[in-house]
């Protein structure tokens, strides 16, 4: 890590103060808002290359979850000469983004951001509808994204500038960045603002010129970023917005051999594909693709034999249930020691039965539905399966309209079941029991991924253990799991949970960047400027 | 003229607070509050905590932990953890328990030591783990001359179980109140007419505590179910003449809380309930316009209500809350701020003492001074208003106060040690913090006209 980018004069974003009554009559009108929108049909999403809208052949409605029949409006999808139009296009652009100073990407990153202070509340409302997202999260989200943007603009400032080497005398070093060239950014509809966004901004302050492919669910919400993205004043030439199938649009990008990095949060599955296309020749390829992925975690959460309980069950609902359980820093994993697990999981279940079940669109609502119907399905067809292994130790109750999955709690779950060690992306969660606190860390690390982790203990060495032995990317004491921070907690893991470095921390543009270094010999004649 | 009018009676009431607080600390002479008395293990521990800060937040967060521990190597253990570096400082014996092994016979023996070491520590603060074990020393307190207020200790519900529960125990508590309390003879008033002794039987009530749901967020529906809670609670206290006061609490719950008070009190059954009482939190910026409207409320029930004025209790929590989100912070920064808020909030109150009776919640002798003293200046008596202090803080100073005639109600928590740690902890905290006027007072003995002096805004 460079000492020198650590300090910034960065200041996180201020999340919604909910306790102030107004803030919730704006979040209402925001949402009154967007559904006029909705009702006028005003809401779409389509590619755009070169500052030009284009129009693919496919067109599907954007849902809201909690509302299937609701649509909300036109998504056009981008198709593959759509796709080859937009790289002759950033090709075009790569040179004039790349030698455009450090400081200047930087002022027009920052006026993304306050774009989306602009239109923050509308683009929180949007993510309520699109994604399902309570609004507490929603605007984290909102938040976390113009976090992202005045980071990474702030850290590029201080990578721009050259770095001097080792000085000997009749030689002089300098050591600075160059863009890797053509970005593609491919996002989840988990974070539909927040993640793309970071992705993308960082991507473009670094230099590279960039397409930004959304998760189909979320390419409403992502459309908005984009114009925005244009607005602020980025070239047309050197950004372009291809909403799409994944499987269409996305493999082919990856597939390109004029694509130099990929940029990728998702599935783990998704991942390792990506990771091996990149490693493939393409014909007379000139570069080796840079990967950065984020792939998930199956994430733990310790609970010792001291720990507060109150702040333990309170910890896990959240991080297990809070955006039914779609984040991949989720808690999916609790690890109880000795005789805490049976209070805590009689506590933990009660708790889950009054969490408020319902339209994200309504303020109080903590369990909103999951992301589409492939997900629920898929979700209810693993429950039923788990339940027939497992011991149910609480299920919770759901509309029948929208796509909700209902909280699911098993209890004694063994450490071979698929419901222990496979990443569900919902609202399931399973419990064991440990006899020690070193074994609850076995137990916890006994995983392929290695994102997020938490313990809740008031033991001072096995709060030392945890920080030494628990290997996560991202280990929380005392709280929950989820809910990082830019700057404050930069996040990412490593074994399954993905490659590359954390985001919203000091070391992450340095992915998207080449170093490189010149020497030059001073040494004239016999003479040096040291020595004149 | 008026302007000069109003600075020369400024002036006298300086004097009087003055004059007045001398004699109270007269009074107290070497009187020490059984909390700060080296007797007692817990003031030891105080005293050491005090002494060497460093090692204050270990010796809280062992302290912290202690009910939560199942077994006694678990006890010995986390003694060893927290305070293997400073056990020699603290006792002989305590160093002896700190280098035994979990387990052993020793071992044992330090766990037993230490859970009695707490234990003897909470009940300094709390007075008992049922409404049954209260009795007793409810009833010394009136016959030395001090009214109660009882509030059940339980920090944090995380379910409706436990929600009811919580609701449940004070339903309990008021039937055995008042199936005991009006039959002692202490029961008659201490103040004959004092409308603060309308009933003997005076409950708190946390509102948070009873719903698992209450968050900003769901405020129509926390108001909705938390004030047909507290109305059964209101109901049982009217057929059984007992007071009720709700607390205030985070800035996350108060919204909530004042519009419940609202609903409830301003709601036809119980416009005529004396007394209801609220509390009012000096230490919050936006504190004189919530008494405005608390005053309204007042004015619509055509009766009083009564308001406890304190400084604050949440102070550490929201600073903190609110520096991690860049929040501007809802409270004074600075202490001798929300000192100088609680006269100006005392002004009010005893200029509105019409619509309310008022209630200075107040270990600090000169903020009990000078409302004591503006009030008379304004022609109130010893009737119009009370002084209220928590359980097991300050007796000397509540002692004090009684004998010169004023009406002194102790704030008395009631409950089992584990949901009691929490609430143990907070008063532990204040009685050692550099900022408490007890520890001025009976600690660090400053100079009476240093702790007398009147207080300022400072942000």
């Amino acid at each position: 890590m460079l000492d020198n980018v650590a300090e910034t004069n960065f200041k996180n974003e201020s999340p919604t103060d909910f306790t102030v009554l107004r803030n919730i009559r704006l979040f209402e009108e925001a949402l009154s808002s967007v559904k006029s929108l909705i009702e006028a049909k005003e809401l779409e999403a389509h590619p755009i290359v070169a500052g030009k809208a284009e129009w693919g052949k496919t067109t599907i409605e954007s849902q809201d979850p909690a509302i299937p029949t609701l649509a909300l409006g036109k998504v056009n999808f981008a198709d593959r000469t759509i796709a080859d139009k937009a790289l002759i296009s950033l090709q075009s652009g790569a040179k004039g983004w790349a030698d455009t100073p450090p400081k200047e990407r930087a002022e027009i990153i920052r006026k993304i951001a306050n774009l989306m202070r602009e239109k923050r509340y509308f683009l929180t409302a949007l993510i309520i509808c699109e994604c399902g997202k309570p609004w507490m999260e929603a605007d984290g989200d909102v938040v976390e994204a113009i976090d992202f943007c005045d980071y990474y603009a702030a850290q590029m400032e201080k990578l721009g500038e050259p770095q001097k080497l080792v000085e000997v005398m009749g030689e002089h070093n300098i050591y600075f960045y160059q863009p890797r060239g053509v970005a593609l950014v491919i996002g989840p509809w988990n974070f539909p603002l927040a993640i793309p966004c970071g992705m993308t901004v960082a991507a473009l302050v670094t230099g590279n010129v960039t397409i930004l492919k959304p998760a189909e669910q979320s390419s409403l919400i992502a459309f908005e970023f984009a114009k925005l993205v244009l607005e602020a004043g980025v070239p047309s030439d050197a950004f372009a917005f291809l909403p799409g199938d994944g499987e269409e649009i996305g493999a082919h990008l990856v597939q390109d051999r004029n694509i130099d990095l990929i940029c990728f949060t998702g599935s783990k599955a998704v991942g390792l594909w990506i990771i091996e296309q990149a490693s493939k020749r393409i014909d007379d390829q000139r570069t080796i693709k840079k990967v950065i992925a984020e792939m998930g975690g199956k994430n733990a959460i310790i609970i010792d034999e001291d720990a507060d309980l109150d702040e333990a069950v309170k910890g896990v609902l959240y991080s297990a249930f809070g955006f039914a359980g779609q984040k991949c820093s989720a808690c999916s994993r609790v690890i109880a020691v000795g005789d805490c697990y049976e209070p805590f999981l009689k506590r933990l279940c009660a708790g889950a039965n009054d969490l408020i079940v319902g339209d994200p669109k309504r303020p109080e609502t903590f369990l909103g539905p999951v992301i589409d119907v492939e997900s629920q399905q898929r979700l209810l067809e693993r429950i039923k399966k788990a339940t027939e292994e497992n011991s149910l130790a609480f299920q919770g109750e759901v509309p029948q309209e929208g796509y909700f999955v209902p909280a699911t709690i098993f209890k004694d779950v063994a450490a071979d079941s698929p419901i222990w060690s496979d990443e569900l992306f919902g609202p399931v969660l399973a419990c064991t029991r440990a006899n020690s606190f070193t074994e609850a860390i076995e137990l916890a690390n006994n995983s392929e991924y290695a994102l997020t982790g938490a313990v809740f203990s008031r033991s001072p060495n096995n709060l030392v253990l945890a920080t030494k032995e628990f290997k996560v990317g991202n280990l929380y004491l005392n709280r929950g799991s989820t809910g990082a921070i830019v700057q404050r907690h930069p996040f990412g893991g490593f074994k399954m949970s993905g490659v590359g470095s954390k985001a919203g921390g000091p070391d992450y543009l340095l992915q998207f960047l080449e170093p490189r270094v010149v020497t030059e010999n001073t040494m004239r004649r016999g003479f040096t400027p040291e020595l004149l | 003229m008026l302007q000069s009018d109003e600075s020369g009676s400024e002036t006298k009431i300086e004097q009087d607070v003055i004059a007045f607080g001398k004699d109270i600390f007269k009074e107290l002479g070497n009187q020490q509050p059984s909390s700060y008395s080296k007797n007692y293990w817990s003031g030891k521990a105080m005293a050491f905590s005090m002494e060497r800060p460093e090692l204050k937040t270990n010796l809280f967060r062992l302290v912290d932990v202690l009910p939560a521990l199942r077994n006694s190597s678990a006890i010995t253990s986390h003694v060893q953890e927290y305070l293997a570096d400073s056990a020699k400082e603290i006792s002989g014996l305590l160093e002896w328990g700190v280098s035994a092994k979990p387990g052993s016979i020793r071992g044992g023996l330090t766990s037993v030591v230490t859970k009695k070491m707490v234990s003897e520590m909470a009940r300094q603060f709390i007075a008992g783990e049922t409404p049954n074990e209260a009795l007793k020393p409810l009833r010394s307190m009136r016959k030395q001359g001090l009214c109660f207020t009882v509030d059940l200790l339980g920090e944090y519900c995380v379910s409706e179980p436990e929600a009811l529960e919580y609701l449940s125990r004070y339903e309990s508590a008021l039937k055995v109140f008042g199936a005991n309390v009006n039959r002692w003879k202490e029961s008659s008033p201490i103040i004959d007419n004092h409308p603060g002794e309308t009933s003997p039987i005076c409950i708190s009530v946390k509102l948070s505590a009873l719903y698992s749901q209450a968050y900003p967020l769901n405020f129509k529906k926390s108001v909705e179910i938390l004030s047909e809670r507290l109305a059964l609670l209101v109901r049982q206290a009217k057929s059984l003449g007992a007071m009720l006061y709700v607390d205030a609490e985070d800035t996350a719950h108060n919204p909530i809380i004042y519009q419940v008070f609202e609903e409830v009190f301003g709601s036809k059954e119980f416009l005529d309930f004396p007394f209801p009482g609220i509390v009012l939190q000096a230490y919050t910026r936006d504190s004189e316009a919530r008494l405005k409207s608390l005053l309204q409320l007042a004015q619509r029930r055509a009766n009083p209500i009564a308001v406890r004025l304190v400084k604050g209790a949440y102070w550490d929590a929201e600073t903190v809350l609110a520096a991690q989100n860049n929040w501007a912070s809802p409270l004074f920064s600075i202490k001798e701020s929300s000192d100088a808020n609680f006269e100006h909030l005392s002004r009010i109150l005893v200029d509105n003492h019409g619509l309310c009776l008022p209630a200075f919640g107040s270990h600090n002798i000169r903020s009990l001074c000078y409302a004591c003293c503006y009030a008379e200046s304004k022609g109130l008596t010893s009737k119009d208003f009370e002084l209220q202090m928590l359980y097991g803080m300050a007796e000397p100073i509540a002692k004090a106060f009684s004998q010169q005639g004023y009406l002194v109600r102790l704030y008395v928590p009631l409950g089992e040690l584990l949901p009691g740690m929490g609430y143990l902890v907070r008063r532990l905290l204040e009685n050692t913090s550099n900022e408490s006027f007890l520890k001025h007072t009976f600690v660090d003995s400053k100079e009476v006209e240093h702790l007398l002096k009147a207080p300022q805004f400072r942000d």
